[in-house]
């Protein structure tokens, strides 16, 4: 049984301030999840109360049903992967691999037999005998993981594992951290603030902020219904637009109208945002939904260039609309067109945005006005 | 002509430095009659040296200083160790606990050197090299702390935490990560507490005799009502300064090794 349960788990620090606040979260058997969030919102916190290297200030923490509040991180059979990968420096990359072993008084033999295996499985076998010092990055964070490895343990805790690794070293990591996870079919928590390792790698994504959870859920799911500004912008780069807006009319005229932009409300989420009408709002678009090209049902605007991002596969175009007539500077907005359409800086472009995805915020709360999902992916 | 400017200044600088221990070199190396001559090397000897452990008991007081720093340190590493790591990772008794060990450095030595050899008298063990030994350990204890503390605070905690959700306890993380880990800073504490110690003359003047007198004790005596001995207080120190400078290069070795070779990125 390797599940692992936080019910109302806090972490309160001497001084007041609470690193973790409240996190209740059902992790099951075999499952991989991110836990996402800028830096110092808990991530990190929460992992070390999982391994048992922080306290638990008050709340239950539970691994295999059992409650492990005061077991010792050694009793509790968990491998913990870290940031700075921690290996041992006066010992060879074997030792480094065995030492859990050797801590638990299992016979040589067998010590070199998993060994054996595991230097296997992340081509490490040349390297048995090296310091860590004589190895690269990516070589010291394989040793941090075949040290998880070799132990068999209920479950793997990565705090940031990948962080440290230059890109392309991390995209291959990344694969193979779901391939380990496929093939040892162990519970994963990984700790991460790299968006593209939450949304590609895990089971289920929970997203931290000044140490609580505000949002769980499978990845495409946060995506499409994120629960308030800050996931909205949060989860990909660019950002969601959030743009200063107000609901006006009603039945078949309601429209978002805000500064150089006005969005007929399409038609499957009316009755949602019937009630908002006369209010002010925030409007949210992400970048992928707004179109060189009309489609029936868009709504056109005009957007002044203010940078051009050309990524080979796509262009990231910078602008913006409005006059600031309200006070404010005019509003920024980006959009993904495709890499063939370019535009000089200053230039004004129409675009057409589909308002399907459409987000509204509640300027105060933040949070996402409930609305029917609009996902396609269900699995 | 900056850098002439410069290297003219660090001349001087090692001039100044170095002058005064050559000059000591070349008195322990001339006939007792001659070390006031103006003259460079106006003959070279090894009376001096001969005459130093013949005519006093300064083979004695070496072998004693040998014994009393070796000693003050391998006793006083230990609790240096222990009590640095303890700061260094734990809340143990706060900053104010760090600057209370401090402090007691703070005071002039001539303050502590009475109470001490009242304590020792009682014990019995005034002119003792034990009563030495444990004087020292004692005395330097704060400052090897201090040395200590900074060592294991540059030692990534994420180690022992790795050490300790592999299946150690946290005194297994100590004893089995952290302290292999941080040897050459142990070293090197250990270097510092030697040469504190063999330098150190009050308390050694205090608290040992004739028979336990050490080298700053031994030269000291070499100053008679018929004037200083020139000649064997420069052999005499000669002597006294090779531990020192075999010291400094042990310690420079492992300062410069530096401590987390490639645990952590």
């Amino acid at each position: 049984m390797s599940s692992i349960e936080l019910d109302h788990v806090s972490k309160l620090y001497a001084n007041g301030a609470y690193g973790v606040r409240d996190v209740d979260l059902s992790i099951g058997e075999g499952e991989f999840v991110i836990f996402l969030g800028p830096s110092g919102c808990g991530k990190s916190t929460t992992l070390r109360m999982i391994a048992g290297l922080e306290g638990i200030s008050s709340g239950d923490l539970r691994i295999g049903g059992r409650s492990v509040n005061n077991v010792a991180p050694r009793d509790r059979n968990i491998a913990v992967v870290f940031q700075s990968y921690a290996l041992y420096p006066h010992m060879s990359v074997r030792d480094n691999m065995g030492f859990g072993l050797k801590m638990r008084g299992v016979a040589r033999p067998l010590i070199e037999e998993k060994i054996r295996e595991a230097a296997g499985l992340l081509g490490l076998t040349p390297y048995l005998d090296r310091k860590p010092a004589a190895l690269s990055g990516g070589q010291r964070q394989r040793v941090a993981l075949g040290r998880a490895i070799v132990r068999d343990p209920v479950a793997f805790l990565l705090d940031e594992p990948l962080s440290n690794l230059d890109a392309q070293l991390r995209a291959e990591m990344r694969l193979e951290l779901v391939k380990l996870h496929r093939r040892l079919g162990r519970t994963i928590v990984h700790v991460t603030h790299d968006q593209v390792e939450a949304m590609t790698m895990g089971d289920r994504i929970c997203i931290m902020r000044e140490g609580r959870m505000i949002q769980v859920g499978k990845p495409l799911e946060v995506y499409a219904d994120p629960v308030d500004t800050f996931v909205a912008r949060f989860l990909a780069t660019p950002p969601m637009n959030l743009l200063p807006a107000r609901v006006e009319g009603r039945g078949d005229d309601l429209a978002v109208i805000g500064d150089g932009f006005t969005v007929e409300v399409p038609q499957m989420h009316r009755a949602a945002y019937a009630g908002l009408a006369g209010r002010e709002v925030i409007f949210g678009l992400r970048p992928e939904d707004l179109h060189e090209a009309p489609q029936p049902g868009f709504s056109p605007i005009e957007v002044s260039v203010v940078a051009m991002e050309s990524l080979g596969v796509e262009n990231i175009l910078v602008g913006q609309i409005g006059t600031g007539a309200s006070g404010g500077k005019p509003l920024e907005i980006s959009a993904r067109l495709s890499r063939h359409f370019t535009a000089p800086v200053g230039a004004r472009v129409p675009l057409h945005l589909d308002p399907r995805p459409m987000h509204l915020f509640d300027p105060e709360t933040t949070r996402a006005f409930p609305r029917p999902s609009l996902r396609l992916v269900t699995n | 002509m900056r850098r002439i400017g410069l290297h003219l200044g660090l001349l001087f600088a090692c001039a100044v430095i170095l002058v005064p221990l050559l000059w000591v070199v070349r008195t322990s190396l001339l006939p007792e009659h001659l070390s006031y001559s103006p003259e460079l090397m106006p003959a070279v000897t090894l009376d001096n040296y001969v005459a130093l452990f013949t005519s006093t008991r300064y083979g004695q007081s070496y072998l004693n200083s040998l014994i009393v720093a070796f000693g003050s340190v391998v006793v006083a590493l230990p609790f240096a160790a222990m009590t640095g790591y303890a700061f260094a990772r734990f809340k143990t008794s706060g900053r104010a606990g760090r600057f209370a060990v401090l402090a007691t450095q703070m005071l002039p030595p001539v303050a502590i050197v009475l109470p001490a050899f009242a304590l020792l008298r009682t014990v019995g063990l005034t002119n003792s090299l034990t009563g030495l030994i444990i004087v020292y350990a004692a005395v330097n204890l704060p400052f090897l702390i201090w040395i200590l503390m900074g060592f294991f605070e540059g030692i990534p905690v994420d180690l022992e935490w790795a050490a300790q959700t592999d299946g150690a306890t946290a005194w297994g993380a100590f004893w089995r990560i952290v302290l292999p880990v941080s040897l050459p800073g142990i070293a090197a504490a250990g270097v510092l507490g030697f040469i504190l110690t063999w330098n150190e003359f009050l308390f050694a003047l205090v608290l040992s005799g004739p028979q336990t007198a050490t080298v700053p004790v031994a030269l000291a005596a070499l100053q008679t009502s018929n004037g200083v001995q020139i000649a064997k207080v420069s052999a005499g120190v000669v002597l006294a300064v090779l531990p020192l400078v075999i010291a400094s290069r042990f310690i420079q070795r492992f300062i410069v090794q530096g401590l987390t070779f490639g645990s952590v990125k």
